[in-house]
């Protein structure tokens, strides 16, 4: 092991036994019996927690939480700005065993408290600074407040020129858009109705259609019948025999006419 | 066989005479005769001899058994007596013609004849096209066959309207949804009740269209379909008597789906009694009030 190893080893376990170190306790507790350097030691621990969660903002990627931190931060800001009265309070009492001069050095680092608060950054970094800017101007003109009101109407009235630009528009935008789904809308109707008068239509000629199924079935069984009685007939019609029958007839009609013409000439 | 066809006319008419030489009429011969014989009558437009010709050649068809040959003479006399304009000889011809189809079983001709006779009689005489376009209808319903009744359930309500007989005309458009509920047609249904409900209001009958509107509610296919919405917003409009409101809905194009003849009353909606309507409202509320 190495020797820095053991320095700091040392070190751990020394702060895990500070606790049963009475001398340090008393140390640490010979301002147990002064309220106000207890309360100005709470303060401190307080402050000190405080800028370093500010820390873990800066650092923190989750903006849910970072904003989570930063109400925390400044709840905590808003509870010691609340109890600093208490404090000035308790710092101008007379403690046994205190000289004027740490009085005053009391007071002074109450009245630095208040700035020290402020200073935590809270994720309105700009705010405080915006106060400082504005607390002259009031401060010089505490009586005319609205005037600074009035300031900001200048303001307003030079945004709601852009603003009121954009509203016009976005209004003029949706006029036209509802146009077009009024437009659509009649289309839609048209088309539906069409289509369901269509259904109807198709549905009135189904019947129809069956019906004329089964008439061409009929016609078609008919016909194939016709046919294969007339192909028969034909048949008959052509065979040979008769086609034979036939020409020897003609032949004994024609022999008879040749034999009369003969006797008639 | 003689082409002038007066001749082949009176040669039937002698065939078809019972004689001392003739026992029993030769028909065949005869419808044969007739139905050249109204051809060339046909062929030289003299129409009325061409019509009596197709009368007799029906009648020896008839005599024949053959009553679907009967019926087909007998509507080409009647399309002869349509251009003639001998208006009664056309329904007696168009009735004649449909019985002969029953006979052969026919329903859809049968009916198709009554239509047709029907429509020519539209003009000149409407009740007799509204009788003949109701039997019509009922020689389909009987037969089962709803869906070809629509039609002329839509002209015989026209007609109906043409006459100002707006309650009738309201009748015959209920009549067309209950057979359009057999056949399932709900979307001719719908429009069915929409025009009926429009037709009361045209007749100033607020109250008959609204009972109407009731009635038809109670009808699911009707109640969820858009002829519903626009129906509500109808009678809503004139129970406020919004005259604005009324114009638009009648722009609708729901209602422009309907027939030419609806659409037309839809127009004409606001006549004038809507603020009439408002009024009695108004005044019903005072009297309420003061008493």
């Amino acid at each position: 092991m190495t020797v820095i190893d053991i320095l700091t080893r040392v070190d751990s376990i020394c702060k895990k036994y500070d606790k049963y170190d009475v001398d340090k306790q008393r140390e640490a507790n010979v301002s147990g019996d002064d309220a106000f350097a207890r309360l100005y030691g709470a303060f401190e621990t307080q402050i000190e927690t405080a800028l370093e969660k500010a820390e873990l903002v800066t650092k923190e990627k989750n903006r849910a939480s970072a904003v989570a931190m930063n109400a925390e931060i400044r709840r905590t800001k808003a509870r010691l700005s609340e109890e600093v009265p208490k404090l000035q309070r308790l710092a101008v009492k007379r403690v046994k065993g205190l000289t004027t001069e740490e009085l005053a050095a009391r007071n002074d680092l109450v009245l630095a408290l208040p700035a020290r608060i402020d200073a935590i950054p809270d994720g309105t970094a700009g705010g405080p600074k915006a106060t400082n800017a504005w607390a002259p101007s009031t401060a010089s003109r505490p009586d005319i407040k609205f005037d600074s009101d009035g300031r900001f109407d200048d303001d307003y009235f030079q945004e709601s020129h852009e603003s009121s630009q954009f509203r016009q528009e976005y209004e003029m935008r949706k006029i036209k858009q509802e146009q077009g789904l009024d437009m659509i809308s009649e289309g839609l109707d048209a088309l539906k109705n069409m289509a369901s008068d269509m259904n109807e239509e198709l549905d009135r000629q189904v019947p129809l259609m069956d019906e004329i199924d089964s008439k061409v079935d009929r016609a078609t069984s008919d016909l194939k019948n016709t046919n294969v009685r007339l192909k028969d007939t034909v048949n008959q019609l052509r065979s040979s025999r008769n086609f034979c029958i036939d020409i020897v007839l003609l032949c004994i009609v024609l022999g008879i006419a040749a034999y009369l013409y003969n006797v008639l000439k | 066989m003689s082409s002038d066809p007066e001749k082949m006319m009176s040669k039937a008419d002698k065939m078809t005479k019972l004689t001392l030489t003739r026992w029993s009429a030769d028909w065949r011969g005869a419808t044969e005769l007739y139905e050249q014989a109204a051809n060339g009558f046909r062929a030289s437009s003299k129409y009325e001899k061409a019509k009596v010709a197709l009368e007799k050649a029906s009648k020896g068809q008839e005599m024949q058994s053959s009553p679907w040959d009967a019926a087909k003479h007998m509507e080409s006399a009647a399309a002869l007596a349509q251009k003639l304009s001998i208006w009664n000889e056309v329904a007696d011809f168009y009735r004649k013609a449909s019985e002969l189809y029953v006979e052969c079983g026919r329903a859809q001709p049968a009916s198709d004849a009554l239509g047709k006779a029907a429509r020519a009689l539209e003009e000149v005489k409407p009740e007799d096209a509204i009788q003949l376009y109701t039997d019509a209808c009922e020689i389909l319903e009987e037969d089962g066959r709803d869906q070809m009744a629509f039609d002329l359930y839509r002209a015989c309500a026209s007609v109906y309207i043409k006459l100002e007989k707006f309650a009738d005309a309201a009748t015959f458009f209920l009549r067309l949804g209950v057979a359009a509920d057999k056949c399932d047609a709900t979307n001719s249904q719908c429009k069915a009740y929409l025009s009926a409900i429009i037709v009361y209001l045209y007749g100033h009958d607020l109250k008959q269209a609204e009972k109407c509107y009731n009635d038809c509610s109670q009808i699911d296919a009707f109640l969820k379909s858009d002829q519903n919405r626009t129906a509500s917003r109808l009678l809503t409009a004139y129970n406020e008597g919004d005259i604005e409101e009324i114009k638009k809905v009648a722009c609708s194009s729901t209602v422009n789906n309907l027939d030419h003849a609806i659409i037309k009353l839809a127009r004409k909606l606001p006549t004038g009694d809507v603020t009439a309507v408002q009024m009695n409202a108004g005044d019903d509320l005072d009297e309420d009030d003061l008493t």
